[in-house]
């Protein structure tokens, strides 16, 4: 890779020890670089350690050994460069679409009427207009994710981390929900690390696929992605995409069988 | 389901009960010295109303009542709070108080009589004493159940310990208050009633008691009859509360 990486995790360790268990190597010196505006998706199979990895990125999980240095600083805890969208949405079921969005901004210190003035803005971003006073109870699956979406973008990160964020939805939704994704990504180019189990997805969305090694997680291959942008449905049917899929397969499915 | 439709359901079953009563006396022979009717407790019940005492009685009941279940709001959930919030605490404290929430307390009724007296203060005692658990275990439930997700969300975001409390662990907890205090007001009112059985000169459970003793059953399910509408009067005011303090769980029922 040309110039200094912006994000640069080496030799990343994380083990998990656990009260009458032996303990658990999740992640096992993985190492990966990713230039800024990237979006990178990574896939493996289950417990290898990317939703671990992610975490260790955001600053809630401590790596037992090795770094993530973010722009040359090392990573020490939470801050405003990066944001996480969950698996499981994680709103706060007393907040209303538009106050979930702005809870990143109010734990930042934004004065409120700034904060809905943003709000309102991402709201519309992610499609949401007319749901602004909606709980989170009345909104369906893809909705919740939308505001999940709004919520990490709102607080205008540098780095997006998504965790499986589709996995929680029914197969057209999710279709639906990634096309809205890569739409939005070309319009703000964050960088984006996207963990996911679904080798369409990492193909259809990502510059580059990193395939992980069974438990202990390792990088084991990385597939660049060479489809032209702005990518639509269509290109899902096409050989090269086929292909593509299918060199993502082969990676990973001795990976599957070890970790099965 | 529409409110109206609700209450019309509700109010059928207390009608077929009361008319099922009514006639089924009506058509067998009875002895008023064992049973009564819902007509001559109807009737019991204006003359009590109109005749004054029995308003008396309600409110020297009430003002034990709530000065019993405002202390028991204001005691419980700050140590369901702090037992939620430290491990030692809860460690400290989980055994002693569950052998005190499942023993009944009933019990130690004389005891408080006789150590402070018929007033205002022994039975409010009471009506703490039954009323408080249910605040101290269900917040400490509501913090304990606090969805780890969402600790992750705050802390992701930047959030420290106090927005955690504040954003998160305090409005879980909510819903848990909320059941709790349904159950603080059962318990609530028969520690009323106990304390004004074993020792009162007025009162609603004295009353009761009372015409209970001197076989004046009209006049005495008049004053179970006033009971019951409280009960049902507060645990629907509860849900009022929950309504416009925990909207978001409005549409769950």
């Amino acid at each position: 890779m040309r110039g200094s990486p912006y994000i640069a995790a080496d030799g990343v360790s994380v083990t998990f020890w656990s009260a009458n268990r032996a303990p658990v190597a999740a992640l096992a010196d993985f190492d990966l670089r990713v230039a800024r505006g990237q979006f990178v998706s990574l896939v493996g199979p289950s417990g290898c350690g990317k939703s671990t990895f992610l975490n260790v990125v955001l600053g809630l999980q401590r790596a037992d050994a090795g770094e993530v240095r973010i722009d040359g600083r090392r990573v020490d805890g939470p801050a405003p460069d990066r944001a996480m969208v969950f698996q499981e949405f994680g709103l706060l079921p007393w907040r209303t679409a538009e106050a979930n969005v702005e809870l990143g901004l109010e734990l930042r210190g934004m004065a409120s009427a700034e904060r809905r003035r943003r709000a309102t803005e991402l709201i519309q971003l992610v499609g949401l207009t007319g749901f602004e006073r909606h709980y989170p109870h009345e909104l369906s699956g893809g909705m919740k994710q939308r505001v999940g979406l709004a919520r990490a973008l709102a607080t205008n990160p540098e780095i997006l981390l998504m965790d499986e964020p589709f996995a929680a939805l029914d197969a057209q939704t999710r279709d639906l929900m990634q096309a809205e994704l890569l739409a939005v990504w070309e319009r703000t180019r964050k960088t984006v690390l996207f963990v996911t189990h679904s080798i369409e997805e990492a193909a259809y969305l990502s510059d580059r696929v990193i395939v992980l090694s069974a438990r202990p997680g390792r990088s084991k291959a990385e597939i660049d992605v060479r489809l032209p942008r702005p990518r639509d449905y269509e290109m899902r049917l096409s050989p090269e995409f086929n292909e593509l899929k299918l060199a993502i397969w082969n990676a990973l499915k001795e990976e599957l069988k070890a970790g099965a | 389901m529409k409110p109206w439709r609700r209450l019309a359901l509700g109010t059928l079953s207390v009608v077929t009960f009361v008319v099922t009563w009514e006639v089924v006396l009506a058509l067998v022979r009875w002895d008023p010295f064992f049973m009564t009717t819902p007509s001559h407790i109807g009737t019991a019940l204006r003359e009590q109303l109109l005749g004054g005492r029995l308003w008396r009685d309600i409110g020297v009941s009430a003002e034990a009542f709530v000065v019993g279940l405002g202390l028991a709001v204001v005691v419980g959930i700050p140590i369901g709070l702090v037992m939620g919030w430290r491990r030692r605490a809860a460690f400290a404290l989980d055994p002693l108080l569950t052998a005190l929430y499942a023993s009944p307390l009933i019990a130690l009724a004389p005891l408080i009589i006789i150590t402070a007296g018929v007033g205002l203060g022994a039975r409010a005692l009471l009506v703490f004493l039954l009323a408080v658990f249910p605040f101290v275990f269900n917040t400490f439930a509501g913090v304990r159940c606090t969805d780890p997700l969402l600790v992750n969300v705050v802390r992701s975001f930047g959030g420290t310990d106090r927005d955690l409390y504040v954003k998160v662990i305090l409005p879980s907890v909510v819903p848990y208050v909320v059941a709790a205090a349904r159950l603080a007001i059962g318990r609530g009112l028969i520690g009323i009633l106990v304390g004004e059985f074993y020792a009162a000169s007025e009162g609603l459970g004295f009353a009761i008691s009372r015409f209970g003793d001197t076989y004046r059953l009209p006049e005495m399910f008049a004053g179970i009859v006033v009971l019951a509408v409280v009960a049902v009067g507060l645990t629907s005011g509860v849900r009022r509360i929950e309504a416009s303090v925990a909207p978001w769980r409005a549409g769950r029922r």
